[in-house]
């Protein structure tokens, strides 16, 4: 077969075949990352309806007739709403990527949103946020915190380059236009991140150990409000 | 041309072409989730008129929290697949409905109405939703149809003008407009919902008092 010449350079097959290869690679992997950036937003929104919407389930679980009907309801709201959280905890650890954190337009905060989520889990894994009123207002002002990070660099930076008027922001808030600072608040926040994983390794270790110990187990089931026969539907 | 450049147009094309691919399919999309949130909304009289034939209360529960499950879960899915709408390098670069940021604006309000009152026990605040609802399908519908989807019938004067107007990225002025004004009435509701949820949260008895 004789070499493609694109330009003035002739290419053989092999080198098309090796730039196809590196481009899907490449291509893929920056589409894949960026995809889950673009997301990330929407996940985030999620996270907030879920974790916001819960009054209404609570309204919802009134209704019940049954104590079976009320159960799976708040089961099912409670697994929804906290599975969500880790999943976009688990998807914002591509901030957390030196080299992706470098090369990408990211969110320059999305590192610190990482992290107030987790805060977010924290209070949900040490204490009860359906039963304290105070600890959900501090899961909620993490997650506000979370989102807002999230949202404002996302939005006004990385997805409005086409704003001339937004340009001065669109060259602070990326991480990829601003790698000094991408790198400092990244490794804090990593810093952060091991600090609370730490935290949360040895409180479950101690937990567990505890609860050996006592035989206790700590209950879980529905909000403390609501822990009485459900009342017949209206 | 050295194999790197052609690597870098490669993967500029990936790029660039992935994100319209799922971004335009997102917005091709809409219309059905849409129609599928106006079905399930609409469809409360018929759910009602099943749930009272159940001889069983578990059923009648079931059926119940199926249907409100799926109903909401409808809404939630509409406002987050509309999420492009308010990210302004998307609706500048991609052919998009000028008013998809209001209609899912108009998700959003339904949802927080839900949220901080009872529109099934309330019959003008489940007509406000429903209006609500019929509002958001328009401001998505008629520009879908008639502007991004009625851009190679060969219009021509008036019609081929409103039809430009009516998609982003020949209104790109507009559409930069639509972004902020759907950004700013979306946070503004979140807002409203944030301190309804927290205020509810402090003081729980007032929540059965509403």
């Amino acid at each position: 077969m004789n070499p493609i010449a694109i330009g003035a350079a002739p290419l053989s097959p092999n080198d098309i075949n090796t730039a196809i290869t590196n481009a899907l690679i490449q291509g893929g992997q920056g589409w894949l990352v960026m995809t889950i950036v673009a997301f990330l937003p929407i996940i985030w929104t999620i996270t907030l309806m879920f974790h916001f919407g819960r009054p209404y389930m609570i309204r919802m679980l009134r209704k019940c007739s049954l104590r079976f009907g009320a159960d799976v309801w708040w089961m099912s709201y409670v697994l929804i709403r906290d599975g969500v959280m880790v999943v976009l905890f688990c998807m914002s650890i591509i901030f957390f990527m030196p080299n992706l954190v470098d090369s990408m337009p990211f969110p320059i905060t999305a590192p610190i949103s990482a992290v107030f989520l987790l805060w977010a889990l924290l209070v949900k894994l040490v204490r009860s946020v359906d039963d304290e009123p105070q600890m959900y207002q501090l899961a909620s002002v993490f997650l506000i915190l979370g989102a807002t990070l999230y949202y404002i660099p996302q939005v006004f930076a990385v997805e409005a380059t086409s704003q001339v008027h937004l340009a001065a922001l669109a060259n602070t808030l990326q991480s990829s236009a601003d790698v000094t600072w991408a790198n400092g608040i990244m490794f804090t926040s990593l810093a952060l991140l091991v600090l609370t994983g730490g935290f949360i390794f040895t409180y479950v270790l101690g937990t567990i150990n505890r609860a050996a110990i006592s035989g206790k187990r700590r209950r879980h089931g529905l909000p403390a409000e609501l822990r009485r026969p459900v009342e017949a539907q209206p | 041309m050295s194999v790197q450049d052609l690597t870098n147009a490669i993967v500029s094309g990936l790029q660039a072409g992935g994100e319209q691919f799922l971004e335009g399919t997102m917005a091709g999309a809409l219309p059905i989730i849409w129609l599928f949130i106006l079905a399930l909304h609409l469809a409360r009289p018929y759910m009602l008129q099943l749930v009272n034939k159940f001889t069983l209360r578990l059923g009648a529960d079931l059926l119940w929290l199926v249907y409100i499950a799926i109903r909401e879960v409808a809404l939630i899915i509409g406002v987050a697949a509309s999420f492009m709408f308010f990210f302004p390098d998307v609706v500048v670069t991609d052919a998009l409905p000028l008013t998809g940021g209001l209609a899912a604006s108009c998700v959003f309000a339904v949802l927080v109405i839900k949220l901080v009152s009872d529109p099934d026990n309330n019959p003008r605040l489940f007509d406000l939703t429903s209006v609500l609802l019929a509002a958001g399908a328009a401001l998505y519908f008629i520009p879908y149809i008639l502007g991004v989807q009625a851009n190679a019938i060969g219009l021509t004067g008036t019609w081929n003008a409103i039809s430009q107007f009516l998609v982003t990225n020949t209104n790109p002025i507009w559409a930069a407009g639509m972004t902020y004004g759907s950004i700013g009435i979306v946070s503004v509701l979140g807002a409203v919902a944030a301190y309804y949820s927290t205020r509810i949260a402090a003081h729980p008895v007032s929540e059965t008092e509403a």
